[in-house]
């Protein structure tokens, strides 16, 4: 028998499926079931579950609509990573998969299960809902379908790449910090929020805003980047998660929430010294009380190892920070110069 | 000797001194030569990127600048400055106006970014550049008796598009180091997800449980300690450990330790003179 070097020239082969199997009204746990099927070289994933379904196994249920990577509704884990199924070629997986043969096909992480590789959306929906993710419109009623309402090209850019997202909620299965508390945003619903708040044509960006930046809203994401890193559509999700927290400090000012005080911190402490003054940061960040409840036994602990950082008057600064400080103010004034060119 | 411009992060100046000491013990012997920053600064953590865009390229500009002066590329062990470095590089190299604004600015102090010296993490030169045969043949002590948890953290994976050293979903380049090292990897699925620094002064039960996460894996897997190659993973592993732990109501206790002290213990130094007892978990 000769064992082919390159597997990408093998025009087809049999490949083994593992698939999550759970019915919660039949199952008392969930279980993985083995289909073995003979699959052509460029074939997808969904390809391969609906020959399955139709020949094998019936009563396997996924979700799955166009076929073409446009409605969003076949996101599950694919070897471990959440993808479209009918965007995902077989012979792509195959190469990376940790047993020799074998897919393991699972339902998206972070969302209720329903059955099998189905989850439940409604609660992203309903996150949608509750951060008012639509365009509240500015035009008044009586003047809605009689005229255009149109927006320059160039607002229209800055949003441009939000506007790819397919709701596949592949960003939900990934995000880190959903998978510990599920009260959280969720990156899909922070970059409709973002699209949404920077159209000229809406009239709740405030009324989004105070929302966003309460308890598990936007400064609750922890950059980690899972979420644009599995983006079906590869949008940069981190730029519009960080422009909501820019549109946050500019509307509502540094000093609105614990997040916002924290990174006022990093600007100001590098404006004065060049280097983050940590010893001081948590009660910068949240007061005397809650850093003295919440960091004293670890504060201990850290002062027996010498490992508490400098305070402030003994951090360093970096060498040349006259010269350097001057040029960061310089910057400060280019700053003033484009907001006010902006607001014109 | 290849010498490299080398970036002081604010945390190895103030919590995690071991790291930039234990690489000073044993640099000339992988025949590096790093070649300390003292007028770099604070590159923003990851947060004044959109504080002010502005004064992030500024800063990174400058930090990179000061390393192409001396005609060197510049070197960060920590992944955080690493991922925040690069991407004012990114930015910086796609758009020539912002790069003649910052660039009028930084005449003052006769400098100019370029884009010429690249930004890469420790571990990187450590496998690429030294090399994984150097360090097999200087290794005095293996690490054969020890399982070993790769941490690799995120912003030295992702996102793919500024770091792409490694696949950010199957990342080799620790597990690399450790196995030259003498040591043995184990199967680690947090390999390449959080430790939840970013956000423990803002959502502090939420970064704990992403860290207890991390550590409950390392502990049930039976490893004899974690390693990762950024010194805020290191805090919150580390420093967070007993609370995230305890929250989590785990009994349990496991080692972290930075890839500068495990080359280290690797090259015959002690856990003394890698500044190892420093640690919060002996």
């Amino acid at each position: 028998m000769t064992v082919p070097t390159d597997q990408h020239k093998e025009l087809k082969k049999d490949v083994t499926f593992r698939i999550f199997r759970f019915n919660p009204q039949v199952d008392s746990k969930p279980y993985f079931d083995d289909y073995t099927i003979p699959v052509e070289r460029g074939i997808t994933v969904l390809r391969s579950l609906n020959y399955i379904k139709e020949h094998i196994d019936a009563s396997i249920s996924f979700r799955a609509f166009c076929q073409a990577g446009i409605c969003g509704s076949c996101g599950m884990r694919i070897n471990s990573l959440s993808q479209l199924a009918c965007t995902t070629q077989v012979w792509d997986v195959l190469s990376k998969s940790k047993e020799h043969g074998v897919i393991k096909v699972e339902p998206l992480r972070n969302l209720p299960l329903i059955k099998d590789l189905i989850v439940d959306m409604d609660p992203l929906v309903g996150k949608m809902k509750h951060y008012s993710n639509w365009v509240d419109s500015t035009m008044p009623e009586a003047s809605m379908g009689k005229k255009e309402f149109l927006i320059s090209e160039q607002e229209f850019l800055r949003y441009d790449k939000a506007t790819d997202c397919i709701l596949c909620a592949s960003c939900v299965s990934e995000c880190s910090i959903l998978r510990v508390n599920k009260e959280y945003v969720s990156p899909a619903v922070l970059l409709k929020s973002f699209r949404m708040n920077v159209d000229s044509r809406d009239a709740i960006h405030e009324q989004r805003l105070a929302e966003l930046v309460k308890d598990h809203g936007v400064w609750d994401c922890t950059h980690c980047y899972r979420c644009q890193e599995t983006c079906v559509k590869s949008i940069p999700i981190m730029d519009a998660i960080h422009g909501i927290r820019e549109d946050a400090i500019e509307s509502r000012g540094m000093k609105d929430t614990s997040g916002s005080k924290h990174a006022e911190a990093f600007m100001s402490d590098i404006e004065k010294k060049g280097k983050l003054v940590e010893a001081t940061l948590p009660i910068r960040t949240n007061g005397v009380l809650w850093t003295l409840q919440n960091l004293l036994p670890m504060a201990v602990k850290m002062i027996i190892k010498r490992r508490t950082p400098p305070p402030p008057p003994l951090v360093k600064s970096a060498k040349g920070i006259k010269i350097f400080r001057e040029m960061f103010r310089e910057m400060t004034e280019h700053v003033k110069q484009d907001h006010k060119s902006h607001k014109k | 000797m290849k010498r490299y411009a080398y970036y002081l992060s604010c945390i190895n100046e103030s919590m995690t001194k071991e790291v930039d000491r234990s690489i000073e013990l044993w640099q000339k012997e992988l025949g590096v030569e790093f070649v300390k920053l003292h007028e770099g600064t604070c590159c923003g953590g990851s947060n004044l990127d959109y504080v002010s865009p502005k004064h992030f390229a500024l800063v990174n500009a400058r930090n990179i600048a000061l390393a192409e002066k001396m005609g060197l590329d510049l070197i960060v062990s920590c992944n955080t400055c690493l991922m925040t470095i690069r991407t004012a590089k990114k930015k910086l190299d796609e758009s020539p106006e912002l790069k003649k604004e910052v660039n009028e600015i930084l005449k003052k102090e006769g400098l100019e970014y370029r884009g010429t010296s690249d930004v890469r993490h420790l571990l990187w030169v450590l496998v690429d550049d030294v090399g994984l045969d150097t360090i097999r043949q200087k290794v005095k002590v293996p690490l054969k008796n020890y399982r070993i948890a790769p941490f690799y953290g995120c912003h030295i994976l992702r996102p793919s598009t500024v770091l792409g050293h490694d696949n950010p979903v199957d990342p080799s380049s620790l597990d690399q180091l450790i196995e030259a090292l003498g040591g043995q990897t184990i199967p680690y699925k947090h390999k390449n997800r959080c430790c939840g620094f970013h956000t423990l002064l803002v959502a502090e039960q939420e970064s704990l449980n992403v860290a207890a996460e991390a550590l409950q894996e390392a502990i049930e897997a039976k490893a004899d300690f974690i390693v990762t190659p950024c010194p805020l993973c290191h805090t919150s592993l580390d420093g967070y450990q007993a609370k995230a732990l305890k929250n989590a109501g785990i009994e349990s206790s496991i080692p972290v330790f930075h890839i500068s002290e495990m080359v280290g213990l690797a090259l015959g130094y002690s856990a003394k003179q890698l500044g190892i007892k420093r640690h919060i978990v002996g």
